[in-house]
Parts: C-alpha cells; structure tokens; sequence
C-alpha cells in the first residue's frame, strides 16, 4: 500500500511517495517550466524509479499546487494551502502558523491540530513572492542563490520603498546608480519582502511555532530578514520545497485509510503515466 | 430569441444577449434609459414610460478605451462599464441617469457625459449618511431628477402612475425574493448561477416583462426534477457586485451559492417601498435606508460619540444573521472587486461580524477578469476545505 504526494507549483514540481506506515520512501524535485501538464508524468517516473516501485503499485494519489488539475494520474486534487499545512505540521507537530513564500505567491497559514483553519494569500501581483527576488536578481547581475550569502556582507540598511517588483527594480537601479554598495541593496530587497510577507501574517494573527516553508526559505539572508520583519524566532524545514508534497502524500494515505476503515468504495482508477493533453 | 424559450433557458438567453430587448424596444418607439447602479429609483423612468437598462461591465472584455479616460488602479467595474460604453456597446441609449453611489461612479459619471453622445443625462446626488437630514435632501433631489425627466419626456409626472410603478418594482422585488426562497432547501432548488442569469436578464428589461420571466422562472423552478447537486458547503457570498456566471462557478464547482448579497444578486430586492402619501418620501427612504451597501455609512445612532463596537457591527450587518440561518449557511465568501475602497473598509469588520454570529468567512479579492480566475479557484477551495474539516 503505497502512496503521492505531487505538489506541480509555479516554479518547481515536487514528488513524495509514501509508505502505510508514514515512511518517505522517494522525493523528487524538478522545475516545472512552461509545459507542466507535459511534466508531471516525467517527475511521477523519477520518483517511483527511486523508491523501486510501480505506477500501479500505488494506492492513492493527491495532486496539490497551482498545476493541480493537470494530473491526469491523480485520484484527488486538494489545495496547497491544506497540503503545506498537513505537511509542515507532521514535521513539527507543535506549528500555529506557517508561512510559504513561493515563486508565484505567499501564503501565511494557521493550523490548529495539524489542519488547516485560516488562510492569508498575497494579491495577485509579484511583490511578496520568490519572483520578486528572482527579478531583482536578474537585474543586479547575480545568481538567485547567492543572494542570502552577499545580504549577510550588508554594513548598512537601506530601505527599498517600493513593493511593487518592476518599480524595485527601478529603484535598484537607481540605488546602483548612486553608487550604493550591492550588499546593503541586496540587503535591503530581503528586507522590502519580508516586509511585505510578515503584514499578510499580522493580518492573521501570528502564534508560535512559526514555520517558514517554500523554496524562498532556503535562502538564509531571507530567513534572518523574517525573523527581524515578524520579531520572532522562525523554524525551517531541511527541505522547506518538499512541505507542498509530503502533506499531499499525507492527505492520499489518510482519505484512503479512513474510507478503507469505514468501508466506503473509493473508485478503482487505472493509471496510466502519460503525458496530460488538452484534448485527451 | 427563440419564442418557446421560457423562464430559466429564456433567462440565460437574455444574460448572453443583453441588450437584444432593449434594441427591439427602441425599434418599436421606446426610449431606453440606461443606469450604472442599483440606486438609480427605476420606479420613476418606469413612470414617465422609459425602458430601465442597467448598463454593466463585461469581465470577457479587456479593457483598453476607457484608459484613455480613467486611472487604471480605478474601480475596474466602472472602467469595464466605460470600456463597453466607449466601444459603443450602448449606443441603443437615449439617455443616462448615474448616481454618486461611490465616487468611482460619481468622477466616471463625468468622464461617461463628455465622451457620449446621448439627449438626456442626469446625475443624482445620493448623500453618504442615513440621517433624517439626508433623506430629506436626498428628496429634494428626486424632485429635480422628476424635473428634468418632465423636460426630457415633456409629460407631467403623473402621480397614479408612479403609484403604478411602485407597485410593479415592489412586485419585481417580491418575486425575487420568491425565487431566493427556493435555494432554501438542500439541495437548493435553483443554483447561484440560474438566479445571476435571471438577474442580470431582469436588469435589461421593463418591469412588466420581468415580473413575467420571473413568474415562469418560479414556477418552472417549483416543478424541475433537474435542480442544482447537492455540494459540501452552502455559501453567502457577500460583495459589491458578483454578476457573471463564469466567477459564478467558481464557487459552485465546490459550493452551492444559495445566497448572493450584491448588486448581481438579491440586495435591491431584499425588502420593498412604502407606499406614502408622497410617493418621492417612500421612494427617498427606500434608496437612502434600504439598499444595504457598503457606501452609505451606518453607524448604531447617528450623532454617536461613545464607542461600542458590538452595536455598531449590529446596525451595518446585522441583516446577515436572520439570513445565515434561514438558508442554513455554513460559508461567508466577502469578495472584493479590487480598488473598491468602500467595500474593502468593511471586510474586517464584517469578518468580526462573521466571527460573532460563526460562520466561516474567507476574505477574496478579484478584479473584475476571466483572468484572475485560477487563483481565486485556489483560494476558494481552500476556504471550502477549511470548512468541510
């Protein structure tokens, strides 16, 4: 009895497979890039390749993130905010509130008792994402990853006004202009994010354990700047990309375990590992 | 128009060719009178003979012609209302009655006059407060809209037959009510995106022939073997205006939306005019205290100097309550138009509100496109998975 989690985000696609007992027996992480729905067969094939089994040896299989619905080998689909919630609880079973900064969004969380019970979501704009990092990045001429390291040289702080990621950019290349150190900019657009991401959190209301998940929490400089932003300490996962996944993973082995005690039929669903198509 | 469609499939044909009737109307010598809002009193074009045409935005349409005129971090539904305007959509008119429901609506108000064409254009000065001296001016106000519709008809106002169309409005809003009164049972008999088609189709028409494809609607409704599924979750969806069907179902792919308290939905029909002996005095009271929006300000006792939070949440929503139960709703949705200030100000408070009286509420914003549409299907099942826990 084995099953999936596949969580298909904006940026990046993740995989867990899951054994009865809660064991992870493979994950896998891959970028999504622009044809997701040609994609997830690929890092379904990866992931099962690890953990030597086959696609029909699953039981169940939950599909989470913005790509959901392009899962043709899924037998649920259930949001990201309820799988990062299961997920980041069964790491730390004692988190209030978490906090997921994305590529695409940010979305603060409360969890009571391992479920989901509030949610704040970012406007559908860049600032208070991953992107808008990226964006920066691209802008200053450096890589995304080493954006935390050169933050922490930072000798002075400097406020980046602007939330918005194509005005920040200007901002940036204005502050360059001025001949402000990279550093203390770099520094600084941390600081502008978290900014931004810790009022969606307020807006909740804010009780530890705080968690902080997504592929922005690998970032230390970003970490450090949460942690000042929210006044609070903040717990990050070994793999703050794998939450999305692993709760999904969660969810599949509950929702089939409890419909096997309870005697429900859940329908037999033939899976096949094929690309998803618009007219299939 | 096919002539056997009738009530629900007649609805929806109306809401996919809004303006058909209206045209037709015009070919035949009506005047068409268009209206951006549901505080424009339709009683009295209704009386001096004038078809009412509410003229709405279009969530399909990209908006690009109304930038030449308006912000473009502005109230998107006025400016999709330009946009159609300005595109020529409503070029049937023969005039425009607006109305400072907001001051969106008020500054577009200005910019629609001067780049349309139409004989007659009229703006209604609604006060901001529910006190005894805005109902007051807000009468003298339907005196010179009155003056200017004689001008325009060159007709008397004729008592009897504003008594008349008072009559015939409050029957509109009576048989609204009917229909919502079959989304009470489980599952509702009428889905939310049945009763948005029938609204919006009501908004196109003369009173009469509403009040006709409502009566057939009901009874059509009464009768169906093929009504709504059953969802998890029963939905109140609170908002300025939700009137499309493609946002519609979003929420009903999860949800069955039994009530919808917007202008696409049962707010200008939630109660009726009294008749008085003045019929502008009933009219004025209705329009001012009635039409529960977020731009007319409400507060426990005017004049009020103490604060007291719980009264004060009592006055600006306390209609919800008698709802939430009656209908058995599990879920509040408050969705907000982006850039809609008066809308957005109530969201905490009516959140509060929300808490007191427990009903989950999830706060949604959208901005008026079929584009916006993916996330705010996340966040929507989200708020359902929160609540069916």
């Amino acid at each position: 009895m084995y099953f999936a989690g596949v969580d298909i985000g904006s940026t990046m696609t993740k995989v867990a497979l899951m054994d009865r007992s809660g064991n992870l027996l493979s994950t896998i992480k891959g970028p999504t890039g622009p044809e997701h729905r040609q994609l997830a067969n690929e890092v379904m094939r990866q992931a099962l390749e690890q953990a030597g089994l086959r696609i029909e040896e699953m039981s169940y299989i939950v599909a989470t993130g913005y790509g959901r619905l392009n899962v043709p080998f899924a037998d649920r689909q259930i949001t990201e905010l309820s799988c990062h919630a299961r997920g980041v609880s069964s790491l730390f079973p004692n988190v209030r509130t978490a906090i997921d900064i994305g590529g695409q969004d940010a979305k603060c969380m409360k969890i009571d008792k391992g479920r989901l019970t509030t949610f704040a979501m970012n406007d559908k704009c860049a600032a208070g994402t991953g992107r808008f990092l990226e964006v920066t990045a691209t802008t200053l001429d450096i890589r995304l990853e080493d954006m935390g390291d050169i933050a922490s040289k930072a000798t002075k702080k400097i406020q980046i006004s602007n939330l918005c990621t194509i005005f920040a950019q200007q901002e940036v290349v204005a502050l360059l202009s001025r001949g402000e150190a990279l550093e203390n900019i770099v520094a600084g657009l941390h600081d502008a994010l978290a900014s931004r991401v810790a009022v969606l959190a307020r807006r909740l209301g804010i009780e530890p354990d705080l968690v902080l998940t997504g592929g922005v929490a690998k970032n230390n400089g970003m970490v450090k700047a949460m942690k000042e932003s929210l006044g609070c300490q903040l717990l990050v996962p070994e793999e703050p990309l794998l939450t999305g996944a692993l709760g999904a993973a969660i969810l599949a082995k509950e929702v089939y375990l409890k419909a096997v005690t309870e005697g429900e039929d859940l329908p037999a669903k033939s899976r096949r590992l094929e690309k998803a198509t618009f007219f299939g | 128009m096919s002539d056997k469609s009738k009530g629900l499939s007649k609805a929806r044909e109306i809401y996919l060719n809004r303006s058909q009737r209206a045209k037709e109307l015009k070919a035949a010598g009506k005047k068409i009178m268009g209206y951006p809002c549901v505080y424009v009193p339709l009683e009295m074009l209704t009386a001096f003979d004038l078809v009412p045409y509410q003229t709405c935005g279009d969530m399909k349409e990209p908006v690009t012609e109304a930038d030449r005129a308006l912000p473009s971090s502005f109230c998107p539904i006025m400016r999709s209302c330009l946009d159609c305007a300005l595109k020529n959509k409503n070029d049937f008119l023969d005039g425009m009655v607006t109305v400072h429901s907001c001051d969106p609506q008020e500054k577009t108000a200005r910019v629609w006059e001067s780049y349309t064409n139409y004989s007659y254009f009229h703006f209604i000065d609604m006060p901001i407060t529910v006190r005894p001296e805005a109902l007051e001016y807000f009468k003298s106000q339907l005196g010179d809209f009155t003056k200017t519709l004689e001008t325009f008809t060159e007709r008397k106002l004729s008592q009897d037959k504003l008594k008349s169309a008072i009559k015939s409005h409050n029957q509109q809003r009576a048989l609204v009510r009917e229909l919502y009164e079959l989304t009470k049972p489980s599952p509702p008999r009428i889905s939310g995106t049945e009763i948005t088609q029938v609204i919006k189709a009501l908004t196109s028409l003369p009173v009469s022939e509403g009040n006709d494809l409502l009566a057939e609607t009901i009874n059509e409704v009464r009768n169906r073997i093929d009504g709504p599924e059953k969802k998890p979750a029963r939905l109140l969806v609170w908002s300025s205006t939700l009137d499309d069907t493609d946002i519609m179902q979003v929420f009903e792919a999860k949800a069955n939306v039994v009530m919808n308290e917007s202008c696409g939905g049962i707010r200008a029909y939630r109660s009726a005019v009294k008749f008085t002996t003045d019929p502008l005095e009933g009219l004025a009271d209705y329009y001012l205290n009635e039409i529960t929006c977020a731009r007319t300000f409400r507060q426990a006792t005017p004049g009020e100097t103490s604060k007291d939070y719980a009264r004060d949440l009592q006055s600006r929503f306390g209609y919800l309550k008698s709802i939430v139960k009656e209908w058995k709703i599990n879920g509040a949705i408050m969705l907000l138009v982006r850039y809609c200030d008066p809308f957005a100000f109530e969201m905490p408070s009516l959140k509060d509100y929300c808490d007191s009286i427990g009903v989950p509420s999830a706060y949604i914003e959208y901005d008026y496109t079929i584009g916006a549409l993916a996330p705010l299907r996340t966040r929507v099942e989200a708020f359902l998975e929160t609540i069916a826990q």
